[in-house]
């Protein structure tokens, strides 16, 4: 049977990261959680993850420093960019810096989710 | 007892009440810092329930009947709604609706709770409720808190039932300022949809309860942006004695007005009161039209300087209005002098002049415009 998966949930809000634990363990994946931008830079370093979905607006380090961070030091990451945020350059900054992808919320969960699989496949 | 025993005892009572108070005030802390601990372990509870049921939907977790009246059980689904869209949150509708919450929290509002419960319900119902409570929250438009009133108001313009808007309307000129601003940035959420029930509105209730409704009414008018407002709101410019009401006409109509504003506010433009002149010099220079730039080039003489400045600065907006400004540095009226010159720094012009002078690409109007901003002694002609 092969290894499952593991991504990193990174998220300020507990809701998010329930909702999102929840529908990743359904579909098997092994599912870490970080709540602040310092926990999720150091999980990011320490971890080893397929796929990161990053919240932008988080305490401590904004998702774009983040994965900027990881990139500096040598450990580039698949990463989701999730954000409330409702503005065209923080879009286009994630993906030039490397963001597989971008998602705004409120977002359809279903929609996510294959998203998600599509990544982890590719 | 002396008065030495006297006074100790008396220290002794007010040091044994205050500590009393303090005591009391600690424990209130304690018991209120451990009733949010429990409601907030039930609503991450409740959120993980739910989504169970978003992530799969054959998911039969049960949801017990009393969430309904659970506020941690509101807060979880207020939670997940501000995260999720599309069909996920027709998912928690259904499970809202098996629940009874809309019922349970009317019948809470319809209550005779202190206002803290009764509040919340509206809270809840302001987020979660859908057209079936839309009645509930237009009966308590009425309700005798204020707070519960604003609620009410929010949640119908969140759900934007366009039959709420009379009533709101009609509460406009009977509440407080801070209520009235309220419902206010509720009606703006209905858009074009209030547009005309708030003309119809102004012109029922102009000169009426002091007009407060009325230039509220206005305000709303020029946030939604609707071009359908500008005709009606150039008949009121006209009719309406109120200077605050035609002074929220003006306004209004810089933004909504167009083209068939350019008239009822250059008239403006002659009124005896200078802040008719003032606004309708900024909201002229809104519109844009360069067709304007004499009438504004003459108030740029006006014995006001808040006329003068707003003229100027509608001038630099304009297209060519940069030449009346730099025309007006050459003239001998020293007032429309200064004007033009403060609207030229603040447009960026006088700025792009140095660069231009810097780099010996400056043209004549650079040079006049520098000339006069530096203070030499003869401006070139």
């Amino acid at each position: 049977m092969p290894e499952a998966k593991r991504v990193l949930v990174a998220d300020d809000s507990e809701t998010v990261t329930t909702l999102l634990v929840t529908a990743l363990e359904l579909e098997g994946y092994q599912v870490d959680t970080a709540l602040n931008g310092v926990e999720a830079y150091e999980k990011g370093i320490s971890g080893d993850f397929d796929l990161v979905i990053l919240d932008q607006l988080m305490p401590g380090l904004l998702g774009l420093e983040i994965i900027e961070r990881w990139q500096t030091e040598g450990r580039p990451m698949r990463v989701i960019m999730l954000s409330g945020v409702d503005d065209d350059r923080t879009v286009v900054h994630s993906l030039d810096l490397g963001a597989v992808d971008f998602v705004r919320k409120p977002f359809r969960l279903p929609e996510l989710m294959a998203r998600i699989r599509q990544r982890l496949l590719s | 007892m002396d008065g030495t025993t006297i006074g100790l005892i008396a220290v002794g009572v007010v040091f044994g009440l205050d500590l009393f108070l303090l005591l009391g005030l600690v424990s209130l802390k304690a018991v209120h810092r451990r009733r949010m601990a429990r409601h907030d372990t039930r609503r991450a509870g409740y959120v993980a329930v739910l989504s169970r049921h978003l992530a799969y939907e054959h998911h039969t977790d049960p949801i017990g009947a009393d969430a309904g009246d659970d506020d941690a059980f509101i807060d979880a689904v207020i939670d997940l709604r501000n995260i999720v869209s599309g069909a996920d949150i027709e998912t928690l509708a259904g499970i809202v609706d098996r629940v009874g919450l809309a019922r349970k929290q009317v019948a809470r509002l319809r209550s005779r709770f202190p206002l803290g419960r009764r509040l919340r319900a509206a809270v809840s119902l302001a987020e979660i409720g859908d057209d079936s409570t839309a009645p509930v929250l237009i009966e308590h438009l009425d309700d005798r808190e204020p707070e519960v009133r604003i609620q009410c108001a929010r949640g119908l313009g969140r759900m934007r039932y366009t039959a709420a808007i009379d009533p709101i309307l009609e509460r406009l000129g009977k509440e407080q300022a801070w209520v009235r601003a309220r419902f206010a940035d509720t009606l703006v959420g209905f858009g074009a949809k209030a547009t005309w029930p708030l003309i119809a509105y102004i012109r029922v209730n102009l000169g009426h309860d002091g007009n407060v409704g009325v230039i509220e009414a206005i305000r709303v008018l020029r946030t939604i942006g609707d071009r359908d407002a500008g005709p009606p709101l150039a008949d009121v410019l006209r009719v309406s004695s109120d200077i605050e009401v035609k002074i929220a006409a003006i306004e209004a109509l810089g933004s909504v007005g167009g083209p068939l504003a350019i008239g009822p506010l250059s008239e403006s433009l002659q009124s005896p009161d200078w802040r008719l002149r003032a606004k309708a010099a900024s909201s002229l220079g809104e519109i844009g039209d360069p067709e304007v730039g004499g009438d504004l080039a003459r108030c740029l003489r006006d014995e006001n300087w808040w006329v003068r400045r707003n003229s100027a600065a509608a001038l630099a907006s304009l297209l060519g209005g940069d030449r009346i400004l730099i025309g007006a540095l050459q003239g001998v009226d020293a007032y429309a002098a200064d004007a033009a010159a403060e609207a030229l720094a603040d447009s960026g012009v006088l700025a792009t002049a140095r660069d231009r002078s810097e780099t010996g690409m400056a043209d004549e109007q650079d040079r006049i415009l520098l000339a006069y901003v530096d203070g030499r002694e003869e401006v070139p002609a």
